[in-house]
């Protein structure tokens, strides 16, 4: 079908593909044939019959539409025919005589595809007499979606996007003829969590932002492509300000990342910058309180902490915290005055040397739209990566992908599943284990290895069968084309070692072990390992023990590099009550994490938290630093699939906050003034050139050839080596009585956390709740809404509770990111892999 | 909200279909039947027992108008209002209604006894003025036909009387064929006691056929009906063993749909099929299935033939005793399952590909062609829809062969062919005719002339749809061809006969209403356009037309017939646009006369309304969305 065919149109000989459909091939040549109901991503309908043409036939000329007339050699059309014109103007002229033409006051004018047709395609005259219909308007489909029945020209978009990527058909078109309208189910709510891209490919102003409306002219705003930093696809979105206010998100096309849709938070979650909590200016802790000082102050306070005891405890008494919420550069730089200026190892971040992740992250996202097989283990994309699950969808809904879930809760994806797998915490071993024995058996059966004694001993998985495993094993066994990820579900905490081990080994004995890869959370996870924000990795991944990367890079910094391995993120924290005596902090909130560790933090000389709110931990900090947001200041981030893109500056830091890495140049050329040759990166893309210096992967890289949709660093760079891993069992956490319940924890889109919170009109949508099983909940004689006491042998925390019956029976699922009842107070030395009770609470 | 027994009701027939969403119509109405309406909690709980959002529920809902989207009386009655009817006075029993309940249209009495609506063509209109009265929490409806005031007092008296409608319907029988006896095979049985019941069809020979049909070869009968020439009885009148070749080979499964949706005002014969002679179909349901090698057979009947669904039902036991239908059939190794699937009140279910919508449990809009059905119709497989006098055509085709069928007709329009005719004529009624007849033997000889001896007016002849065509042409054959040179199409084979005396402008009027009423909303053109031309045409009605608005409905009546996506468009206006061709006088002398000055209307200027401060609260709706200005 993709041969080369030649077709004409008015007269003009081109080419196009065989069976593409006219709008495209014309469009490739030049000629802009006029839609509403066509969209090149949606299935054609020939709706709205905007875009009729004139074809050559064996019976003469007749119209027809080119958003649904694939092209076919030697066919003839005329577009520009009198015929064909006045049939357009005829469409046009019915499209309008109901719509309420008050592009002055709608959101739409000046970019409105209605209002650039009627221009161009119409007679700028009506004959319509009568009045015309009246429908709601200014009407919410949700918090966030507005709609406008009357401008609605019903080409039904919205509906095909709901139902054609989120397989959601929330919307639908009601009653019929004149009175046909596109509204909700009256008690629904629109609650997709893409609902937002219905709004971007509206060809007129009937869906609204209902966050950003009435307060732009698209005429009259900055434009500033840029990407979303929310959650580690990295969507390319463009950020649109007027006056150095950021006004609204729209999505923008990437085919290798987010298609051209992106989530909801990405969309309209952007209030970090207008908030009022955001950190106007530099805090000191002066007479026991933090009091606002100069940068010159702060700055100084750093230095001469950091200083006093780097003298006195000498360097590895200094730790760092990096995040992996901030760009490479902030990254880089923070390792480099760690490493290279204080002389320390002791660099880490949350998401850093305590997750199992494949330092490769996946392979890449867009496989996903060719995978013949997906498998996600301890990942639920729809809450993690909603563009991401809508592929994934729509792969196996409408190319027959197969799919493969292992997850602790049966997630939204899970009713696309071929196999779904449902191991309770603490099972997820056994479970590999018994895919592995299937996979084994299968292939015994085919040919002569052996099951290898490690493996005979395994036991019986209670949440798989016989045929799921058999299932789950000829699929993997036969996919020539698989997309599999592991989440952090897996891949973090006690435990985890064995069981990245144990799914490691499963998909080595089904031969697909290449095309694992690890689906992060964090906007920058992966570019933050990338920068060496590990306490035993240098930038570029090397590890500190190789000498010729460390010498290179001593070279380029102009000092020499500590040699023994760091502490750990967990490993700082805890050791603040001894060899660590300060700590500087970046984007990063231990105690609203974990409200435990304030003790540890108590207990520190002196810490410096740098960040956009006075977070819990900053709250306790000798010196605090306002940090511009993402949107403030320029960086690069690296997405999951090792894409680094930029995200340029869009619009004014908030108060006297500066740029993360800014920051760091001006605290470096103060800690060292003497050192200004080897600091001397005064631009974004400077620190860039630098980092492509010192990463190797980064190597081709540069500000400028990152372009706009950026590049992503060749897999085949970091070679890893995957072997079968054997271990002796007994690595989940014993039961105890006492706590019946294993503890589940992960993301939710609507969480509770500082960057989603900060946009007031979104903050009610979080999810503030534990779940239960209905039979647990009856069990305990719980109900939806009751206050409930999770405990473990570390803490406790309230919450109301919700009964949900995909949780599974015997586990407790609360959501990351709940100020109010922060998870992490429940975990002990094990980490979230715990057991827990749940207590009617009194309220 | 459902009770158990309804669930259970749904759950069967969920299972009933090859796939469950089929089954969303008829799951509606097992609700709305124990709920009286559909209130949004039985949609939400029908949503989740289909797997479905709750809002395509209730965009499906919305789109059948027999679905009932708030409350209703006890019973509730529709009277046709449309063109056939009209011509019988319906207009004079729908104020006597409304003076008789106190009520006007759309409006429930006090009481909470009566709704009374006014309706689209039921099918009957040789045997108008008709109501269709349902019980609202029943699955039960019937007609009442030939209504006088004094018929309207014993109906509705019987109905408060007896609390219930009367389970048997008796209805009139509008036919008068005992003209030609020779050329009745299609309603040669139609008058005997108990025609529907299987044993008087198998004592007339009835079923022999089939067998014999499934001794062929399934090509051989595609080759019979093909050299006989079927030409499909639905209005396009495409060749049916043509259609039948374009299945592809080897893609199974099959299906077979026969069109029930007898909706075209002026046309009731299939009804009479399904109501008197349900085996001579099923019978030729037979033939077709093996014929294409389908084992499903879908019968889309239309939701007010209620009655007819009960006989059909009634004939499919029958048959399914007797070993016809179900597995093995005639003892051969060959399966089929008949289901009679209710419509629900929509006109546009009677194009094939808005009926497989339809069918497959969404609202019925039509569907891009190609892929044509027999490629890809049902559930995408190929699928083969013909109406009900088809597949009866094909039953004594296979009978009596291709030779037998061909002694009649012209060479290119051969056969018999079931005309429904209505109007001001004396007789009106199906008559079964050889094709080539002329409309001056139809009219005169067959129907006795037109009522009052009358002059003729205008004729339509081939359903509402189809342009007009004046007296001049009276000796035009009744075929294919011959009407097309005459300026029309025989259409679905609706003759309604128009006579002198009567208003032009009223009637294309009351048509427009009907296509308004009836599109579907998916094209720009039908959807703005329909309501566009209706609103003029009220307008002129009302005294207040300008001779600029004949211009208009000329050029955007052009654009609604060129540029629609089905052919509903051009269906919506073939008639107007027939009678500002051959009437444009009459329009022009109507407009000068009500309003000689050329006033024209006075464009109404849209509501102030205030855009809400987009902030959130709860009442945001109520403030926002102010109620429109009432015209």
């Amino acid at each position: 079908m993709s041969d080369w065919i030649t077709i004409t149109i008015d007269g003009q000989e081109i080419k196009a593909k065989n069976g593409e459909l006219l709008t495209a091939a014309a469009a490739r040549a030049g000629i802009d044939i006029p839609v509403f109901c066509s969209h090149p991503k949606l299935d054609p309908l020939g709706a709205c019959r905007m875009c009729l043409v004139e074809q050559e036939g064996p019976r003469g000329k007749a119209l027809v539409t080119a958003c649904t007339t694939p092209v076919r050699d030697g066919a003839i059309f005329h577009y520009e025919s009198e015929k064909a014109i006045d049939a357009r103007q005829g469409t046009m002229e019915l499209i309008l005589i109901n719509h309420p033409l008050d592009c002055p006051i709608c959101d739409k004018g000046g970019e409105c595809p209605l209002q650039n047709q009627a221009l161009e395609h119409g007679t700028g005259k009506s004959h319509f007499w009568e009045e015309k219909r009246h429908k709601a308007k200014g009407y919410p489909l949700s918090d966030l979606v507005m709609l406008d029945q009357e401008r609605c020209i019903l080409c039904w978009r919205c509906i095909r996007y709901l139902q054609e990527w989120e397989d959601k058909p929330q919307l639908g078109l009601f009653h019929r003829g004149g009175e046909t309208v596109v509204d909700k189910f009256p008690e629904g709510e629109l609650d997709a969590y893409t609902s937002g891209s219905i709004i971007d490919i509206c060809p007129v102003g009937a869906l609204t932002n209902r966050l950003s409306r009435f307060s732009y002219r698209p005429w009259d705003i900055d434009r500033t492509p840029s990407i979303c930093t929310h959650c580690a696809q990295g969507c390319n979105l463009i950020i649109d300000s007027r006056n150095n206010e950021v006004r609204r998100h729209v999505s923008r096309e990437n085919m290798a990342v987010n298609d051209e849709w992106i989530c909801d938070k990405g969309r309209f979650a952007t209030g970090i910058t207008k908030h009022p909590d955001r950190l106007q200016e530099p805090l000191a802790r002066i007479d026991g309180k933090l009091q606002p000082v100069s940068w010159q102050e702060a700055l100084q306070r750093v230095v001469t902490g950091l200083k006093t005891i780097v003298q006195r405890d000498g360097p590895d008494a200094v730790g760092a915290l990096g995040s992996a919420k901030l760009s490479n550069e902030a990254n880089y730089l923070l390792g480099k005055f760690m490493r290279g200026m204080v002389g320390t190892n002791n660099i880490d971040f949350r998401e850093g040397a305590a997750l199992l992740a494949d330092p490769r992250g996946v392979p890449a996202l867009a496989d996903v739209r060719e995978a013949d097989l997906i498998v996600l283990m301890g990942s639920d994309p729809s809450e993690e990566m909603p563009v991401l699950a809508n592929l994934i969808k729509r792969a196996a809904k409408r190319n027959g992908a197969r799919l493969i879930i292992i997850h602790p809760r049966r997630i939204e994806l899970a009713k696309y599943a071929d196999v779904f797998l449902n191991p309770t915490p603490a099972e997820e071993v056994a479970l590999f284990d018994a895919l592995t024995r299937a996979t084994m058996q299968a292939r015994m059966e085919a040919g002569d290895e052996e099951i290898p004694d490690w493996l005979r001993e395994t036991e019986e998985v209670e949440s798989a069968s016989v045929e799921a495993l058999a299932l789950a094993a000829r699929l993997t066994m036969q996919a020539k084309n698989p997309f599999i990820v592991y989440g952090a579900d897996y891949a973090w905490g006690f435990g985890a070692r064995d069981i990245v081990g144990a799914l490691t080994n499963w998909l080595i004995t089904a031969g697909c072990e290449e095309r694992l890869g690890f689906l992060h959370n964090q906007a920058n996870a992966q570019g933050a390992g990338d920068m060496g924000i590990l306490p035993d990795y240098l930038p570029g991944r090397s590890p500190i023990s190789d000498r010729k990367a460390r010498s290179a890079i001593e070279t380029l910094w102009q000092t020499t590099l500590p040699t023994q391995p760091g502490l750990s993120y967990g490993g700082m924290i805890a050791s603040a009550r001894g060899r660590i005596k300060a700590l500087y902090i970046m984007g990063s909130d231990p105690v609203g994490e974990k409200p435990a560790d304030a003790d540890s933090m108590k207990a520190l000389e002196f810490l410096v938290v740098q960040d956009v709110f006075l977070t819990k931990t900053a709250q306790m900090a000798d010196v605090v630093l306002p940090a511009a947001s993402y949107i403030e200041s320029a960086g690069t981030f690296t997405n999951t699939e090792r894409r680094v893109q930029r995200a340029p500056q869009a619009v004014r830091p908030v108060g006297k906050s500066v740029a993360d890495w800014a920051i760091l140049m001006h605290l470096a050329l103060r800690y060292d003034p003497a050192a200004s040759a080897a600091w001397k990166t005064a631009t974004i893309s400077e620190v860039f050139a630098e980092i492509a210096q010192v990463a190797p992967m980064y190597a081709d890289m540069s500000w400028e050839n990152l372009g706009e949709q950026g590049q992503q660093w060749d897999r085949e760079a970091l070679p890893m080596g995957k072997r079968m891993h054997a271990y002796s069992g007994g690595s989940a956490t014993p039961t105890d009585k006492r706590y019946p319940y294993r503890l589940v924890v992960s993301s939710l889109l609507w969480d509770g956390g500082t960057t989603f919170s900060a946009t007031s009109e979104m903050a009610h949508l979080a999810s503030r709740s534990a779940r239960l099983h209905p039979h647990d909940a009856a069990d305990l004689g719980l109900a939806s809404g009751d206050l409930v006491e999770v405990l473990s042998v570390a803490g406790s925390i309230k919450l109301p509770l919700r009964v949900d019956d995909s949780i599974k029976p015997g586990t407790v699922f609360v959501p990351f990111s709940l100020p109010e009842a922060p998870v992490g107070t429940l975990f002990d030395s094990q980490g979230p892999r715990t057991n827990v009770a749940v207590l009617k609470a009194a309220s | 909200m459902l009770s158990d027994s309804a669930r259970s009701e749904i759950q069967n027939l969920m299972a009933q279909y090859p796939r469950a969403r089929s089954a969303i119509l008829p799951a509606l109405y097992v609700a709305q039947q124990e709920i009286g309406w559909l209130p949004d909690e039985a949609m939400d709980e029908i949503a989740l027992l289909f797997g479905m959002e709750p809002a395509e529920v209730y965009a499906i809902a919305g789109f059948y108008n027999m679905f009932y989207k708030e409350p209703k009386g006890k019973f509730h009655l529709e009277i046709c209002t449309n063109v056939p009817c009209m011509l019988r006075g319906s207009g004079n029993i729908a104020d006597y209604l409304q003076e008789r309940l106190g009520i006007g249209f759309g409006e429930t009495t006090a009481d909470g006894n009566f709704s009374l609506d006014h309706m689209e063509c039921l099918g009957s209109c040789a045997t108008g003025p008709v109501v269709f009265a349902r019980r609202s929490q029943s699955a039960w409806g019937r007609y009442f036909e030939n209504l006088t005031p004094g018929q309207v007092d014993v109906m509705l008296d019987e109905l408060l009387l007896e609390d219930a409608l009367p389970g048997e319907q008796t209805p009139a029988r509008p036919y008068h064929h005992d003209h030609h006896p020779e050329t009745n095979y299609l309603l040669a049985r139609i008058d005997k006691p108990h025609s529907h019941k299987i044993e008087t069809y198998l004592a007339d020979g009835g079923y022999e056929t089939a067998r014999k049909a499934l001794a062929m070869e399934p090509a051989e009968v595609i080759e019979t009906v093909k050299k006989a020439g079927v030409r499909g009885r639905g209005g396009a009148g495409f060749p049916a063993g043509v259609k039948w070749g374009f299945i592809p080979k080897d893609i199974y499964p099959r299906y077979l749909v026969v069109n029930a949706d007898e909706s075209e005002p002026g046309t009731f014969k299939d009804r009479l099929i399904l109501e008197f002679d349900p085996h001579q179909l099923l019978e030729g349901i037979i033939c077709t299935s093996w014929a294409i090698q389908a084992h499903y057979a879908f019968v889309y009947v239309r939701g007010e033939y209620m009655f007819a669904q009960e006989r059909m039902k009634t004939a499919i036991a029958e048959a399914k005793a007797k070993g016809f239908l179900g597995k093995g059939i005639f003892g051969s190794d060959f399966d089929l399952e008949v289901i009679i699937h209710s419509g629900a009140g929509a006109y546009i279910c009677g194009e094939e590909t808005a009926l497989l919508s339809s069918l497959e449990g969404y609202r019925g809009h039509p569907r891009l062609k190609p892929p044509f059905p027999a490629v890809a119709g049902l559930y995408a497989k190929p699928t083969i829809v013909n109406n009900v006098e088809t597949i009866s055509h094909v039953r004594h085709v296979m009978e009596h062969g291709a030779d037998w069928y061909r002694q009649w007709g012209t060479e290119r329009s051969p056969g018999l062919q079931l005309i429904s005719l209505s109007g001001q004529v004396k007789k009106p009624g199906v008559y079964e005719i050889p094709y080539g007849m002329t409309f001056r033997e139809l009219i005169y000889d067959y129907a006795g002339g037109t009522v009052d001896d009358r002059p003729i007016k205008s004729i339509i002849p081939g359903g509402l749809s189809m342009p007009q065509i004046l007296p001049d042409a009276l000796d035009v054959g009744i075929d294919f061809e011959s009407i097309v040179g005459a300026g029309s199409m025989l259409g679905s084979g609706g003759v309604i006969v128009i006579c002198e005396g009567e208003s032009i402008i009223p009637i294309a009027r009351r048509a427009m209403s009907f296509y308004v009423e009836e599109s579907c909303g998916k094209c720009t053109p039908c959807r703005e356009g329909g309501s566009w031309m209706e609103k003029i045409l009220k307008r002129i009605e009302a005294g207040e037309g300008t001779l600029e608005d004949l211009e208009t409905m000329a050029r955007v009546t052009k654009y609604i017939d060129q540029q629609s996506f089905c052919p509903f468009g051009p269906a919506s206006v073939w008639g107007l646009q027939s009678t500002l061709r051959l009437f444009g006088d009459e329009y022009k002398d109507f407009i000068l006369e009500t309003n000689p000055n050329g006033h024209k209307p006075d464009i109404p200027v849209r509501p102030i309304y205030r855009a809400d401060s987009g902030e959130l609260h709860e009442n945001l709706l109520d403030d926002a969305t102010l109620a429109p200005l009432v015209p």
